[in-house]
């Protein structure tokens, strides 16, 4: 079987053995086997020391399964999961995630114990997604192995970013900020070790996923470093590509006497290397989930003119600053507003509105107000980016702005990121902009930063263009 | 281009360690411009040069990296001067080769191009502010061995120092003989594959309406 149909059969697969399913709370093999009840899968429980979960009846050994499983989920520990690796793949079980950590990361033991599972995917030819993996999470599929807290239930269906972490606790902080303030999953996968299965291969089958639109990689080392970079550009075509990469790469300087070889610092490098195949670097968490956000919610900007629509005049100042900063990644520009536009905009609100960009329509504005000035912005030739710092405190302002904004996002060609804060209400407000289809951020400085991940994929697009 | 990288690697005087004169005569194969030079060795006659003066004199050893603090270069010299201050380079350095060359007048800043090897992702190419302050400045863009001229262009432009071409000071620098000249040294390191270990050019500057690498530095692998 090929790879893609493999990982077509791991992540959505019919048939699925919890080795180590257990009834104690709090054991990984109890998370996992609760979590995939859910999933409307056949399940085969394995576990010498229970009878029944839940229901399901458990069997004493590997030996007992059926010939048919698609997915062995391996919650054992490290030594006793690579016997159970082995007597999974003489059942011919052909696919395997490895939750247990205890392998190449801890030391000498570790990653011999490593090494006999790359041994045995070679001699049973079989797949192995870990070990100290996080699990796969597909909300669409209703597919979870997740072995930790991550608010599924707010990770909305359809979504279309796939995200493929190497590391656990980042990529569960990473489902945790995606959880809070609403985001579309498409697929998680914890990479962890990659003992077989890598980036390469997940970025291979998410580029043929039609239900992907972005994807983002956390990534500590890159083993095939260019393979991946010649693979991400061709995806880069069609959608675009995050990496958050941690961990500098070491330089081979032999004896550091160029002056290149000083200057290289190494992490330059890889900086140089990702924007040359037209990959969005990130460096946090909290950054990786906002590009992924805005590339897969909204269509790359026409152009750099941002307009600013706010009803609170010290954050339009601040956000100005913002787009005005000098920013390697992408730079932005304040747009200058036609005068047919800032006519609308003083007819639809007061003749004292500061019409200059930034649009500032006071605390005293209403909903109405707030929609009129926005198409007026929207349609403004010279503008090719709105960022709307919206306010729910104002008596005249509503909860339905919410869905006036999200009316405008949806219709309009330019892309509109919204700004708004409401004490500890934040999130939720957050939350109900994505439910509503809007993209939104709770601080200026992030706002303005997603507007410059869509002008950098619309020059990324365009430079790609060139070489066609 | 096989063939002749490897007639240049046969020629090395010092095998697998390059002087200056010889790291001139590969980036040359690239067409890369070099200032029109001579090697002389140690106890060779000299007496002139078809050279056009005004001449700079450089001590010519692959293990001297540092050749201004030990004196090792004379500058400004003439057609009347060029045979005593041979004379004098070689008492300061009696079996080192001695190069002449001729001196280049530039105006506008200096740059420098590298080539460093990453271990995990192979050669990659630099451009920088140049000069010896160039690692006080670490104003620099990298990106993977071969690079074409459009991401040399990028890396341009991504310099603190790029506001030069937007005719600063009325200076006329050609930027996208520059991004050429980047790229050619990609594909040098690309041709060159693993031999190469480290490659500096520093400085290299606008001369005549060309970009010329008046000091280059290769490094090979043992």
């Amino acid at each position: 079987m090929d790879t893609l149909s493999s990982l077509q059969q791991l992540l959505n697969p019919q048939k699925i053995a919890v080795i180590g399913a257990s009834k104690s709370k709090g054991k990984v093999g109890e998370i996992v086997f609760r979590r995939l009840m859910g999933s409307r899968r056949r399940l085969y429980p394995v576990n010498p020391k229970e009878i029944v979960i839940e229901g399901h009846k458990v069997l004493a050994d590997i030996g007992s399964l059926p010939q048919d499983i698609d997915l062995a989920v391996i919650t054992i520990s490290a030594a006793a999961a690579v016997n159970a690796v082995e007597e999974c793949a003489k059942k011919g079980i052909p696919n395997h995630i490895i939750v247990a950590g205890g392998f190449g990361e801890v030391g000498e033991e570790g990653r011999k114990l490593e090494q006999k599972l790359k041994n045995l995917t070679r001699k049973y030819n079989i797949r192995i997604l870990g070990p100290n993996s996080l699990g796969i999470f597909l909300p669409d599929e209703n597919i979870d192995t997740i072995f930790v807290e991550h608010g599924d239930k707010a990770l909305d269906r359809k979504g279309k970013v796939a995200c493929i972490v190497q590391s656990g606790s980042v990529g569960v902080e990473a489902l945790g900020y995606a959880s809070n303030t609403g985001y579309g999953m498409r697929a998680f996968v914890g990479l962890g070790n990659k003992c077989d299965l890598d980036e390469i291969d997940f970025l291979k089958y998410f580029d043929q996923d039609k239900k992907t639109n972005c994807l983002g990689f956390y990534l500590e080392n890159i083993e095939r470093g260019r393979e991946f970079l010649d693979a991400a550009k061709k995806t880069t075509l069609k959608k675009p590509v995050v990496v958050l990469k941690a961990g500098m790469t070491e330089t081979a300087v032999s004896a550091v006497s160029s002056h290149t070889g000083k200057l290289a610092g190494s992490d330059n490098v890889i900086s140089g290397a990702l924007k040359q195949f037209g990959i969005q670097r990130v460096y946090d968490d909290e950054e990786f989930c906002d590009a992924t956000k805005v590339l897969s919610m909204l269509k790359q900007a026409p152009g750099n003119r941002v307009a600013v629509l706010t009803a609170a005049g010290g954050y339009g100042v601040m956000c100005t600053d913002f787009i005005e900063k000098d920013e390697n990644r992408a730079p932005l520009k304040m747009a200058k507003l036609a005068d047919a536009t800032k006519q609308k905009i003083k007819e639809a609100t007061f003749d004292f509105t500061a019409c200059e960009n930034p649009v500032d329509i006071t605390a005293s504005a209403d909903d109405r107000m707030f929609s009129q000035s926005l198409d007026a912005l929207i349609a403004d030739d010279g503008v090719d980016i709105v960022i709307c710092i919206a306010f729910f405190a104002p008596p005249g302002i509503s909860e339905n702005l919410i869905d006036i904004i999200a009316e405008k996002t949806n219709s309009s060609d330019k892309p509109v990121i919204v700004f708004t804060k409401y004490g500890p209400f934040t999130d939720n407000f957050i939350k109900n902009l994505y439910f509503a289809g809007v993209v939104g951020y709770p601080s200026v400085g992030r706002t303005v930063r997603a507007a410059r991940f869509l002008v950098e994929r619309a020059r990324i697009l365009k430079r790609l263009g060139q070489e066609e | 281009m096989k063939n002749k990288i490897q007639n240049w690697v046969d020629s090395l005087e010092n095998k697998n360690n390059p002087d200056e004169y010889e790291s001139k005569q590969l980036v040359r194969l690239f067409g890369i411009g070099v200032p029109e030079g001579e090697r002389l060795s140690p106890g060779s006659a000299f007496e002139k040069t078809s050279i056009d003066p005004p001449y700079v004199l450089k001590v010519c050893s692959s293990t001297i990296l540092h050749k201004t603090e030990l004196q090792g270069v004379i500058l400004n010299s003439g057609p009347d001067t060029v045979a005593d201050d041979r004379n004098l380079m070689q008492k300061r350095f009696p079996k080192e080769n001695i190069l002449v060359e001729h001196q280049s007048s530039f105006t506008g800043p200096e740059f420098i191009i590298g080539i460093i090897k990453d271990s995990a992702l192979g050669h990659a190419v630099m451009v920088g502010a140049g000069g010896v302050f160039t690692e006080i400045y670490k104003d620099t863009a990298f990106r993977l061995a071969p690079c074409s001229v459009a991401d040399a262009g990028d890396m341009i432009e991504e310099l603190a120092l790029s506001p030069v071409f937007d005719n600063f000071r009325g200076l006329t620098l050609d930027k996208e003989k520059l991004a050429k000249t980047v790229s050619a040294v990609s594909q040098l390191a690309d041709k060159m594959g693993d031999k190469l270990s480290q490659l500096d050019i520093n400085p290299i500057v606008f001369c005549d309406e060309e970009w010329l690498a008046l000091d280059v530095k290769v490094m090979l692998e043992p």
